[in-house]
């Protein structure tokens, strides 16, 4: 009956064919995201490196001026082959970075317990395989002033989003990094808790 | 294919449905109390209150007050002060109860001078549901006032009154009256006052009527006989008002029961019943008070001057004086109803005045009643509310670094969906173009 209308009237078809375009695009658009999204990073990530090794960061970052998007620090986890800058801040402009440092949290390598977020599947994906780490596995975060290792110190676990327990301090110096879960979803959030091992020397 | 189609059709639907249905959050907003109700409701009501040459007795009397905390509290009283015929009861607080049993006392000698046939009281109260309500009953089925040795100087006047009249034969009012003692002619005088006659109405054969005067005073042995209805006391609350009744009983009062023909007594006062009512309006926060002021008779039971009994009406605000100049003078007073509203907060109060008798002021200071009082007094503010626009608070969450699951499920319908109304639309044009497009 349908193909009977489109026979009688062009210029139904002619909408719908307009339409089929429409949804075409849109749902390449919908699978692609992800793709559009790590290319975007890379991007970012270029101007992150270059900032990080800036005078004028490092002087930010002795005056504690670090304004939200800039350069934090460089996060480096051998067992996963993860290599990224994170930003500071952890909106969502931000954290288009790949990882962000949540605010009300120490500074890198600070007493306390440090913490950072950052994408799973999508902006460059630094977190993706964070369900892999065991205890023992280092991570190292190096600052314009300095840096440490941390060691994680226990199996990942799943949290609630609204449990926001996992940044409250710690009595030792730490290390919490924060992704959602499962892959693909934001239902949950899934936490890798680390302990300070040394400093690292400046460069 | 045309599974595939079908589902590229649901995914479609499915997107747009979301995005009808996802409609922006409105701001909310929340009802605050920036003041509470508050309410009171008292009501009061007394039967009789006797002073008895000097001695004060308060029968049937009752009282119910309740306010918005909630609280309720409420007493009954046969004889006031007089224990097993006080009932009372208090609750405060939500959802509470106290009905205690009716206290009665049968037979109840009181101060060596009254004898009350029964004597109840009664108390009960609630606070169900936050609505408070009490009630509160005194009743007594009769009190007689006892006292032969009173009666002994009353009496013996009498006697001494009744003897002159002896030699008075057949004379008019005037004549009688003008013949008499100046005590006896003022007793007879206001009598034949009271009674409508005046110097021109003949006298009853004097001589017999003395006879049977002289009989009844033999015969006395109570000098006065109370009948006195329930008093009430009530304070209710409902959704749309608080309201305080007062119901004082009605009474009658005889003095010297007995004493003439057919046992009639010499005096009978009888006073109806007074009510005052008092309302608070939960809704507007107005209160009114009315009023119904008790009316009285008196009915003369001395068939002295040939003149049948008569009841004489009390007018309002204006003493009816009986036997003046005697012994025996009695004033009987009519008080009349009143309102009061305090312009400051609108509380209002009722009263019904009673009515006031003072018997036998001659005697020994005489007999002083002061009955059907009822009072009632309600005030009140309502409840106020503001509509208050409120944020909805913010709860914290981790950072979200992940997709929502539908973004790509929805591109894939997308794409079904475009496919299939691709090839409804190849479907459907005419077989030059068809062919033109297969080469």
């Amino acid at each position: 009956m349908l193909v009977e209308l489109l026979r009688t009237k062009p210029w139904l078809r002619r909408v719908l064919s307009g339409l089929s375009v429409l949804l075409v695009l849109g749902g390449l658009g919908l699978v692609g995201y992800p793709f559009v999204t790590n290319m975007w990073t890379d991007r970012v990530q270029e101007r992150l490196d270059t900032q990080i090794a800036s005078p004028e960061l490092q002087q930010a970052y002795k005056e504690r001026k670090i304004e939200t998007g800039d350069s934090l620090t460089r996060i480096k986890i051998p067992a996963l082959g993860v290599d990224t800058v994170v930003v500071e801040g952890i909106t969502p402009s931000a954290l288009r970075a790949g990882a962000g440092h949540y605010p009300q949290t120490p500074l890198p390598c600070e007493g306390g317990n440090v913490s950072i977020a950052g994408h799973r599947t999508t902006y460059g994906r630094p977190f993706g395989n964070v369900d892999q780490l065991k205890p023992g596995d280092t991570i190292e975060l190096t600052t314009p002033i300095g840096g440490c290792v941390y060691r994680v110190s226990r199996e990942p676990w799943v949290v609630a989003p609204t449990d926001m327990s996992v940044l409250d301090p710690t009595a030792e110096r730490s290390l919490t990094l924060t992704t959602c879960h499962p892959k693909g979803s934001a239902a949950q959030r899934l936490i890798v808790r680390a302990t300070w091992v040394k400093d690292l020397k400046a460069a | 294919m045309r599974t595939v189609q079908r589902v590229g059709a649901i995914a479609l639907s499915a997107l747009l449905m979301t995005a009808v249905l996802a409609l922006p959050a409105s701001a909310q907003t929340q009802t605050i109390e920036t003041r509470r109700e508050s309410f009171i409701a008292t009501a009061a009501a007394r039967g009789l209150d006797l002073n008895l040459f000097g001695t004060r007795v308060t029968i049937g009397q009752s009282s119910a007050l309740i306010n918005s905390t909630p609280l309720a509290k409420a007493s009954g009283a046969g004889v006031a002060l007089v224990a097993g015929t006080v009932s009372t009861s208090e609750v405060t607080g939500p959802n509470q109860s106290a009905a205690p049993a009716k206290a009665c006392v049968l037979n109840l000698p009181v101060a060596e001078l009254l004898a009350v046939e029964l004597a109840c009281g009664q108390s009960r109260v609630d606070t169900a549901n936050g609505a408070p309500s009490a009630f509160g009953a005194g009743s007594v089925a009769g009190v007689d006032v006892l006292g032969t040795t009173l009666l002994d100087p009353i009496i013996a006047l009498l006697r001494s009154l009744l003897a002159q009249l002896l030699p008075v034969v057949d004379q008019t009012v005037g004549t009688v009256v003008g013949t008499l003692t100046p005590t006896l002619g003022n007793l007879l005088g206001g009598l034949a006052g009271n009674l409508g006659l005046n110097a021109g109405s003949p006298v009853a054969p004097v001589s017999g009527l003395v006879d049977n005067l002289l009989t009844g005073v033999e015969r006395a042995t109570q000098l006065l006989d109370v009948k006195v209805g329930d008093s009430t006391s009530t304070a209710t609350t409902t959704a749309a008002a608080v309201t305080a009744i007062a119901n004082a009983a009605g009474a009658q009062i005889d003095l010297l029961p007995g004493l003439t023909v057919a046992g009639a007594p010499l005096l009978s006062i009888i006073v109806g019943q007074a009510q005052s009512v008092s309302t608070f309006d939960r809704a507007t926060a107005k209160s009114t008070p009315t009023f119904n002021a008790a009316v009285a008779r008196v009915r003369l039971g001395l068939p002295l001057l040939g003149g049948s009994v008569t009841d004489i009406p009390v007018q309002l605000n204006t003493p009816l004086t009986l036997l003046a100049g005697t012994p025996l003078e009695s004033t009987i007073s009519l008080g009349a109803g009143r309102t009061v509203t305090d312009p400051d907060t609108g509380a209002v109060a009722s009263y019904a005045d009673g009515v006031s008798i003072h018997l036998l002021k001659g005697v020994n200071g005489g007999i002083a009643l002061e009955l059907a009082h009822a009072e009632t007094g309600v005030g009140g503010q309502t409840r106020l509310t503001s509509q208050q626009q409120t944020v909805t608070p913010v709860v914290p969450t981790l950072a979200k670094t992940g997709n929502d699951p539908w973004l790509p499920l929805t591109g894939a319908g997308l794409l079904l969906a475009a496919l299939g109304i691709r090839r409804r639309v190849t479907a459907a044009q005419p077989a030059r173009t068809q062919q033109r497009v297969s080469r």
